[in-house]
Order: C-alpha cells, then sequence, then structure tokens
C-alpha cells in the first residue's frame, strides 16, 4: 500500500521506509532510544511501516520539528535542507497513504460560541437591523487553519459576557423604534379576544426558532412567555415586554453558541438537518440560515446532492455571500492587517493614508475578485493568473494602468478586462497582496517570497537556523546598493542559501512593484532587475514568468487553496483524515476544470463537512479535590 | 486530551470560580493577610507589557541600591525615581526555548512554558492579575480590566506552529482562558462609568430576571449536549453566574459595600478613534489611572502591543521602521539607536501614568503610593529573543510595603516569579509558590 505513494528525494531517487529509518538512526537516536528516550520520545514507536498509520500524528509532528530545525538540537549533527526536505516529505506523503486507505473520516463537532463577526451579521439578519454592532465586540484570535473561525481558539472573557448583555439591549432597544424590525417581530397584537400572552405567544413561537436556528419546544415558548408577563408585572408595555423576552433570547446560549446535538453512536453519522444549515449558512454567509435554507432542513433535504448543487450559486449570489469572501480573503492573504501594523507608512505614501475611497478599493479588491471567481463560476486558476481584474477609476488613476473602467459609476468596483502587458492578473498584481506582503516602507523580497510559500503554495519556509549572520553590514557614506546586491549575502553563505534561495527569487520577480503595487522601474536610483535563479536552477525574470512558474504548480495552489478553505469551511483545523477529503476535492476540481462553485459543492458534500462523529461519551469524570477538601471531607 | 480533562475536572471541581483550585494550590503563606479588603486605602496591582525587548546598552543603571543613575532609557522616570524599583538579572526560566517570541510573551505573568499548538489544545498558566484578581473577587464592580491598542493579532504563526492568540493576550484567568481585551479608549471610559454609578433598581430587576431566564436555558442546553461539549457551556454558565452575582451585589447595598472613591466625570469621554498610536496610548493610560483612582477594578493589564509588534514608531524623531524590525538590530547601531528611542517613548508612557497616579491624592497617601506598576518585557535584546536579564521595572509602593528607590541586582538568571511571589504579597493575596519561584525576591518588600 505505503509503496504506491513513494516520495522521491531531490535526485530522484525513491525515498523508503528503510531510508526514512536510517535517516531517524543518524540523527536522532543518540537521545530518542529506548535507555534515554529524551522528552518521552523514542524511535522505537517509529520502527514499523505500521506506525505510519498508528502513529501517524507522532510522525508528523516530528517531521515538522526537524522541518523547522528544531530538531536535532544546536550542536548535534544536523542534516542538510535536501535530506530535512526529502525526510519530511516522505513522512508527510506515507502517513497520509496510510491514513486514508479508509477514506475520510467525520472529525469532531465542537461547540463553538458565534465570533465577533458571525455574531454582527446574525443579529442584523435577525432582526433586520443595520448596525455596526461587531465595533463593540473584542476581536477573536484565530486558530487550526488561522481562521478567527476556530472553534478551539473562540474563548470566552468576562468582557463577551458584559459585552453581550449591552449589546442585546443596544439592538433590541434600536429595534423597537424602528419600523421595518417592527413590522418583522411584532406580528401580533392584544386586542379584543387577543390576551397580551396569547399575543406574545404568537410572536416568540415565531421568533425563538429563528433566533434558535432549530425548532423550539411548546416548554421553551413558555419559559420565553412567563418571562414576557414578569416583565409586565415590572411595568412593561406590551412592546417593552416583548422585546425584553427577545433581548433574553440574544443573550441565550442557544443564540450564543452553535451546538449540535450529540451523536450517541455507534458509528458516523449525516449531521442533523438544522446543524448542518447553520454549518452550510455559516460557512457561505457568515450568518444564520435564512427562510428557504429552514424550509429544506425542515424537509429533511438538506442531505441530497442535488439539492445542495441547486443551493450553491444561489447562496453565492446572495449578497451576504460578501462577508463570506472578505472574511476568507482577508485571512487567507492576511490583507486584514493592512488595517494594522502592515499599513503602508503614511509619510512615504501620503497617497494611501489621506484617500479613504482608494484604501477600500485596495482592500476590497482581492474580496471581490474571488467573490466574482465563485458568482461566475470562473476557474480558480485565475488566482494565479487572470485576464481579469477588479477595477476602479481609482486604480487607474493611481497605478497608471489604464483600466477599461465602464460607465457612469466609474468608482464603483466592477470586473474588468485586463489590457495586455499590464503585468496585473491574479492575485500577485494586486495592491493589496503586494502590500502586505512588504515592509511599511519597502518593498522585501524575502518577505513576499516566504509570503507565497506560505499563503499561495501552503509551503512556508523553515525556520533560520539558530545564529543566522547579520544580513546587512551598515556602511557609512556607501553607495546606495540594489536590493539584489544587498541580498546577495543570502547567497554567499552555504547555510542561508539553502533557503534563500527557495525564497528570494519568488519576491525578486515582484520588485517592479513598490510598496503600494505601483509599478516602476527603479528604486532609490538603482535599476530594478527581477531576474533570479530558485535552488532548482529555474530562471524567473517577472511577474509573467514568476506566474508561469505557479502554473506549473498549480496542484500545489489548488491543494493550498482547498485546505484553506475546508479549514474555514469546518472552522477548526484539520485533522489527518480531514487531508483524504482534500484529496478528493483536489481530484474533482482537476476533473472539472478548477471550477469555483465545484470546489464549494464538494466542500459541502464532504465527509467531514457533512457527516458527524460519535461524541464523546459522558465519561465519569474525577472532579478534582483539592487538599483542604480531602480533608474537610475525612470523617 | 489532557487539556479536556483538566478543564473539565476544574470546573467541576471549581463549581463557580474558575482557577479557585490553583489558588488553593498555592497554599497562603500567612494566615490570610488580604490587607487589600481591610486597609484604609485599597492596593491595586497593573502590568504594562511592551513588546519586542530592549537595547541594552542604555536600559540597565550604572550603580546599585539606593544609589543607582538612571540611564536614557529610564530617563523620563526623574521625577518618580524614589517611587521606582529597577531589576537586574531576573528571568523566566519557563519561556526559554520554543520560538523567539510567543513562548516569552504569553509566558511573561504566568512563568509557564505554553503549548505549541495552532489552537486546539492551547495551554499556558494563570497570571499574576487574575491571582491577585481571583483573591479580591466581588470587592470592586469590575474584577480586572484588561487593555490594549492593537487588535488580537491574525491567523496562526504556521512557521513556528503557535496560535497567535498566544502572542495576543498576557492576562490568562486558567491555564486555557485567555482574557480578551479592550481597546477602544471610550468603551472603556463607558464602561467605567457604567460600572462605577451603577444602574437604576428597575434596570438591575431586570438583568435579573433575564439572567434567570438564560441560565435557565443554558442547563437545559449542557443536558442536551455531549460531555466534551459542555465545556464551552460551563464556561459560559459561570461567566453567566458572576454577572448574576455581580448585578446582585450591586442591589445590596449591605453586603459588601462599594463606593467609586472619586466620581466620574461624563465629560471626560475620550475619542472612540484616537488620532495615532501615541494618543491611542496615552488614552489607555489615563483609563488605567481613572480605573484605580475610582476602584473600579484593582487590577490592570495593559498590552503596548501585541508580540511581534511592528507598529511603525516613525512619528518618533529619528526612527524610520516599524518595532520589530528595529528590534532586529543585528548591532547595526543606527538601528540601535532608533531602538533606543523607542524603548525611552515607551517608559515615557509608563512615567506619565506613575505621575498620574501619584498626582491622585488619597487621604494622606498618593494613589501610586498605593499601587504596584509592573513595566515589562518578555524579551532582553530583541535581537537575541532571550528571556534572561529581563528589563523589568515596578512603580509605587503597593501601600508602603515596597521598598523603592533602588535598583536591585541580582545574580545571574534569578526568576523572575520570586518578583511576583513578593509582589503578590504586598497586594494581599500571599502565596508560597508561583510557577518555578523559589521564594520572595528578597529587598522588594520592607522588612
Amino acid at each position: 500500500m505505503v509503496s504506491s505513494l513513494l516520495a522521491s528525494d531531490a535526485r530522484g531517487e525513491e525515498y523508503t521506509f528503510a531510508r526514512s529509518q536510517a535517516f531517524l538512526k543518524q540523527y536522532c537516536e543518540s537521545c530518542h532510544n529506548d535507555k534515554a528516550a529524551v522528552g518521552g520520545f523514542r524511535l522505537s514507536r517509529f520502527a514499523t511501516e505500521a506506525s505510519l498509520k498508528a502513529q501517524g500524528q507522532k510522525w508528523i509532528s516530528a517531521a515538522h520539528r526537524v522541518q523547522n530545525r528544531e530538531m536535532p538540537p544546536k550542536g548535534s549533527p544536523a542534516p542538510n535542507i535536501d535530506e530535512i526536505e526529502a525526510f519530511t516529505a516522505y513522512a508527510e506523503q506515507a502517513v497520509h497513504g496510510a491514513v486514508c486507505a479508509a477514506g475520510p473520516q467525520p472529525g469532531p463537532a465542537v461547540t463553538r460560541r458565534l465570533n465577533r463577526d458571525e455574531y454582527a451579521a446574525t443579529l442584523r439578519d435577525l432582526l433586520d437591523i443595520h448596525l455596526d454592532i461587531a465595533k463593540g465586540l473584542p476581536t477573536d484570535g484565530a486558530g487550526g487553519e488561522g481562521f478567527d473561525n476556530a472553534a478551539e481558539t473562540l474563548f470566552l472573557s468576562p468582557l463577551h459576557s458584559e459585552k453581550y448583555m449591552d449589546m442585546a439591549k443596544f439592538a433590541t432597544d434600536f429595534a423597537a423604534k424602528e419600523y421595518k424590525p417592527r413590522q418583522k417581530i411584532l406580528i401580533a397584537k392584544p386586542g379584543e379576544g387577543i390576551a397580551p400572552e396569547e399575543a406574545a405567544r404568537t410572536i416568540l413561537r415565531e421568533f425563538l426558532p429563528k433566533a434558535f436556528r432549530r425548532p423550539v419546544t411548546d416548554a421553551d415558548v413558555n419559559s420565553y412567555v412567563a418571562l414576557f408577563q414578569l416583565a409586565q408585572k415590572q411595568g412593561e408595555t406590551f412592546d417593552g415586554a416583548v422585546f425584553f423576552a427577545i433581548r433574553a433570547a440574544l443573550v441565550s446560549p442557544k443564540f450564543l453558541f452553535r451546538a449540535e446535538p450529540p451523536n450517541p453512536g455507534p458509528g458516523p453519522r449525516p449531521v442533523d438537518q438544522f446543524a448542518l444549515a447553520s454549518r452550510i449558512s455559516y460557512f457561505l454567509w457568515g450568518s444564520m440560515p435564512d427562510e428557504l435554507l429552514f424550509d429544506i432542513a425542515a424537509a429533511g433535504k438538506l442531505h441530497d446532492p442535488a439539492v445542495i448543487r441547486e443551493l450553491v450559486p444561489r447562496m453565492l449570489r446572495n449578497d451576504r455571500s460578501l462577508g463570506f469572501a472578505q472574511r476568507f480573503i482577508e485571512q487567507w492573504l492576511r490583507t486584514r492587517e493592512l488595517a494594522g501594523d502592515k499599513a503602508p507608512d503614511a509619510k512615504l505614501y501620503p497617497l494611501y493614508a489621506e484617500d479613504e475611497e482608494l484604501r477600500g478599493d485596495i482592500r476590497f479588491q482581492p474580496i471581490l475578485f474571488f467573490r466574482e471567481l465563485l458568482v461566475q463560476n470562473l476557474s480558480l486558476l485565475n488566482i494565479i493568473d487572470s485576464k481579469y481584474t477588479i477595477g476602479t477609476s481609482n486604480f487607474a488613476k493611481v497605478f497608471q494602468d489604464r483600466l477599461p473602467v465602464r460607465g457612469n459609476q466609474p468608482k464603483q468596483p466592477q470586473w474588468v478586462v485586463l489590457p495586455d502587458g499590464i503585468h496585473r492578473g491574479g492575485l500577485l498584481g494586486m495592491p493589496a497582496v503586494l502590500a502586505v506582503s512588504s515592509y511599511p516602507y519597502r518593498t522585501s523580497p524575502v518577505l513576499r517570497g516566504a509570503w507565497i510559500l506560505d499563503s499561495i503554495l501552503g509551503t512556508p519556509p523553515p525556520n533560520p537556523p539558530a545564529n543566522v549572520p547579520p544580513l546587512e553590514e551598515h556602511k557609512e557614506g556607501a553607495a546606495p546598493k540594489s536590493m539584489k546586491e544587498r541580498l546577495s549575502q543570502h547567497r554567499g553563505n552555504p547555510v542561508c542559501a539553502s533557503c534563500h534561495s527557495r525564497i528570494d527569487p519568488l519576491g525578486f520577480a515582484l520588485e517592479n512593484f513598490d510598496v503600494l503595487g505601483r509599478w516602476r522601474n527603479e528604486d532609490n536610483g538603482v535599476p530594478i532587475d527581477a531576474a533570479s535563479e530558485l535552488a532548482d536552477g529555474t530562471r524567473l525574470n517577472g511577474p509573467e514568468e514568476l506566474r508561469k512558474y505557479l502554473l506549473e504548480r498549480k496542484d500545489l495552489v489548488v491543494r493550498n487553496l482547498t485546505r484553506k478553505l475546508l479549514g474555514f469551511a469546518l472552522g477548526r483545523g484539520l485533522t489527518l483524515t480531514d487531508s483524504c477529503a482534500v484529496d478528493q476535492i483536489v481530484a474533482k476540481l482537476k476533473q472539472n476544470d478548477y471550477k469555483a462553485q465545484v470546489l464549494i459543492e464538494e466542500i459541502l458534500l464532504s465527509e467531514p463537512f457533512r457527516m458527524q462523529a460519535v461524541s464523546a461519551q459522558a465519561a465519569p469524570v474525577k472532579p478534582v479535590v483539592s487538599k483542604s477538601e480531602k480533608e474537610k471531607s475525612k470523617p | 486530551m489532557t487539556r479536556r480533562l483538566s478543564r473539565r475536572s476544574v470546573l467541576r471541581g471549581a463549581g463557580v470560580a474558575l482557577g479557585l483550585p490553583w489558588l488553593e494550590m498555592m497554599t497562603p503563606a500567612k494566615a490570610s493577610a488580604n490587607t487589600a479588603g481591610t486597609q484604609a486605602h485599597p492596593i491595586r496591582l497593573a502590568a504594562l507589557y511592551m513588546p519586542n525587548g530592549v537595547n541594552v546598552d542604555h536600559w540597565f543603571p550604572e550603580g546599585k541600591g539606593r544609589d543607582f543613575q538612571l540611564t536614557p532609557s529610564l530617563a523620563p522616570l526623574a521625577d518618580v525615581k524614589d517611587q521606582l524599583l529597577v531589576f537586574s538579572n531576573l528571568w523566566n526560566a519557563n519561556s526559554k526555548g520554543g520560538d523567539g517570541h510567543y513562548v516569552k510573551e504569553a509566558a511573561i505573568l504566568t512563568c509557564q512554558t505554553i503549548k505549541k499548538t495552532p489552537g486546539a489544545d492551547l495551554a499556558n498558566g494563570v497570571s499574576l492579575d487574575q491571582l491577585a484578581a481571583q483573591k479580591i473577587a466581588g470587592q470592586t464592580p469590575l474584577p480586572s480590566l484588561e487593555l490594549g491598542v492593537t487588535p488580537v493579532a491574525i491567523g496562526v504563526d504556521a512557521v513556528v506552529g503557535y496560535t497567535r492568540v498566544y502572542g495576543s493576550h498576557i492576562a490568562w484567568s486558567s491555564p486555557t482562558t485567555p482574557l480578551a481585551r479592550e481597546i477602544n479608549p471610550r468603551a472603556v471610559f463607558e464602561r467605567l462609568f457604567r460600572a462605577s454609578t451603577g444602574q437604576g433598581a428597575n434596570a438591575a430587576k431586570m438583568d435579573t430576571l433575564l439572567l434567570d431566564r438564560v441560565l435557565g436555558d443554558a442547563r437545559r442546553l449542557r443536558n442536551d449536549l455531549g460531555a466534551s461539549d459542555r465545556i464551552r457551556l460551563d464556561e459560559y454558565l459561570s461567566l453567566m453566574r458572576s454577572m448574576e452575582e455581580r448585578v446582585q451585589r450591586a442591589q445590596n447595598g449591605t453586603q459588601r459595600p462599594w463606593k467609586a472613591r472619586v466620581a466620574m466625570d461624563a465629560k471626560q469621554t475620550p475619542p472612540e478613534n484616537p488620532k495615532d498610536h501615541a494618543e491611542h496610548v496615552r488614552l489607555m493610560m489615563d483609563m488605567m489611572a481613572t480605573a484605580f483612582q475610582t476602584d473600579t477594578t484593582r487590577v490592570c493589564t495593559f498590552m503596548f502591543g501585541n508580540a511581534v509588534s511592528n507598529v511603525s514608531f516613525r512619528f518618533l524623531e529619528g526612527v524610520s521602521a516599524g518595532h520589530h524590525d528595529v528590534s532586529h538590530h543585528q548591532k547595526d547601531p543606527d538601528k540601535l539607536r532608533q531602538y533606543q528611542i523607542i524603548n525611552q517613548w515607551h517608559v515615557n508612557e509608563y512615567a506619565y501614568l506613575l505621575k498620574r497616579l501619584k498626582n491622585m491624592q488619597e487621604g494622606e497617601s498618593t494613589v501610586l503610593d498605593n499601587s504596584m506598576v509592573l513595566f515589562s518585557s518578555a524579551l532582553c535584546d530583541g535581537n537575541k529573543h532571550d528571556p534572561h536579564k529581563l528589563p523589568l521595572l515596578l512603580g509605587g509602593r503597593g501601600g508602603g510595603r515596597i521598598d523603592s528607590g533602588q535598583h536591585l541586582v541580582y545574580s545571574e538568571d534569578s526568576p523572575l516569579a520570586n518578583l511576583y511571589v513578593s509582589m503578590l504579597d504586598a497586594f494581599g493575596a500571599p502565596v508560597e509558590r508561583f510557577a518555578d519561584s523559589t521564594g520572595p525576591l528578597p529587598g522588594v518588600l520592607k522588612s
């Protein structure tokens, strides 16, 4: 089984299990043997081919530590970069092959709170109010594949509970005064023959399932009607008491959390219809399911592939998918950082600092571009190179690019055909990407190269080895040097060269773009030289050749995008078996000309997305008893 | 798996108060000397954190004990030198190894080794400030205040394998719970204002009704969930219960009377969007001073930036780059010069806070007399990423317990955790041990 997945090394020789053992013996055995087992790790765990499956996760973490040069530790004989890469590539592929033999498995479905953006969007759609609610909440950190919807890092602080109370009041006070929300919510009123609690019951019976994103029981409705009555007793008007009950629902964990009914087993099962409706809508809209999704779930049809294939284009066309594109793109490409440390320097780039409209155009260009690929169902390879981009009259003005912006609203972002010879096809021609992969005050081929390796190819470069020599010696009065001359030190020192010959040339190819992405032919009076040679001898000169190079590696690019998007869709880090689902999705994409909607459909239909693993049993947990309590409990 | 068990068992064992087990593990050294609650003036504790380390040539003073000269980076502290302790040779042993930043910075107040993870099994320790806050829980409207000026850093650092959540949080209420920070000065002000003025009886009654319903929902939902999913619900339940207690406490004036020591002035509301980094930081210093003066909280942490912060300091004369870039000076004299300017700017903000507290009279003393304000960085020389000889300052007399006005030089590699043992003692929350501490830090407390 494993032999069919064998990797090969830089010289094209087949890498075998035996070779991995020789590598481990040479570099790891002196510390990790059965006697010493430093750090609790012994090599005998990895001694058989069966360990690739049984100890898959351990193999992968060991490979990562080698790849990052954490191991072997400083002072021990270390393998060179070719040996490292051959070993880690082998480990990854061999483990992958062993684990995927049984096909993808659904991972854990973790109960998580709505994140900041989801919370705001859900309140917006539920109450039909348009307020910048997110601003009032603390920002969320990221986990898993690098997104802020990862269940594992959506922790709660006292600050959150305070904000939930405040926001619920703020939102309901606002909704209670607005025409549209009132129309939407207050669907009954007390009057002749209709007692107040009867009207309230009608309202809440309609409202609560929407707020909790699943059908509610009579007991649920009763408890909120009781709350309505208590509020009336406190002197609230009918409207006031209804909105008070709604306010409580907005602080209820049934609103704030996405919780799925547990799967008692014995095996994985399709996820509950309403939970699936939420999975889909929070993935593609970042918000609650709409009535149609809710109805499909109620009819029990959400696991039907034909239904999913019909839903996808419809959901992508909806305005709400803009929020999805924004959250995914800004975190995947890290362009969100343009609003922080990565903002181009205000003194050097006043154009950027002073023109809010332009900043918005720059920020939204990759977002709108990605969304158009989805809506128009175009090839995902457009992210590498494309005949199209998103244009506005601002872009044309600033970048000297004669973009054929049309119509009487040239300031509106629009889908335009790129004229020939303009160097702007794909993400790498976009100012947001070029700026975020630069320093705020100058470009850096190293940063841009590393950014491409990490964000586009999904192969981040390892840490620099310990004790790297300084890069730029400061010499008073020296003539300005080209970036290339300054970085040539990377080539002179073999330790640096081993990695930088993979990083820097990718960045050099973009040197004609300044920090803001404007085309330039010289920097600091020195002509730009965008040509260089990669470690494998490939010569790259300028953005076109870089795009060609990346297109030749489209499998890596598409695989990386699929991993990222699946991680975003699941809202958690991918497991080893999730990567088997990634394989299947990538294969489908290949068969379907990399059509963007196929990626979405296949994610929605994948095992990890629509299935649910058996829930952890409520095993009796031994409570921690502190010393003093123990003593107290003694007779 | 280990994390889940421990988190779950902690919640089971501790009931409402998160973190209680750790408190109990750290058996009080003396029979509850909770000076914070009994003294005429409460003791406050703040910890400020500066990313990226210091230019060592211009940080550590010449001279020891009371006879020491402030270096250029510490010069802004001249007016409060008698209220200051400067420390040399403390280090954070547990933050050695790992990567260059996250391991150091997440551990600055916990002195633990964080777990390497993109997020699924986050693990650190309980931080200094939270041990203090848990000790005096319920005595002030807000248990503690976590502040910053930049949003949580996005993404996972794929190169080193840590979620950037680590680099964005120094306050941890449990090993698995970093505390979210407020970064909008106006929101902080409004929060302090509301907390210190309280709400009307009717509003409180309504909140109680609401929380009752919410807790009911939470309990019911909890029963419907699988064991592993209950963990988050339990966290939520405990937060909402403390919220309920807070509302009730505010209602019940006799139980634990709290009164703002100074009334807040609504006219002082700060702008929502500060015009630049400098104004933003300055406003946050003001918020801390206000929180302490009014006694809305006695515990506060502030982050000048996240780990690896590359905030541009080009607004300072003579600085041409971002913070992290400059810290990797590679011995370039020009970068070292810029590095020092940036360090000094941070110290100047710290000095501003100390001076504000000093100008706040509190009976015969000042708020600064009754405070301990730590200034810290988790690295020494940013170029080397090393947690030896950390740059640490402590301002304020801690209610007279701190023997301030000295440069304290220890033998190399003395544990930072020992300083925290002494600070917790002065705060009135004494512990026998804190992480890798070996005892109190000699010279800090008056004998």
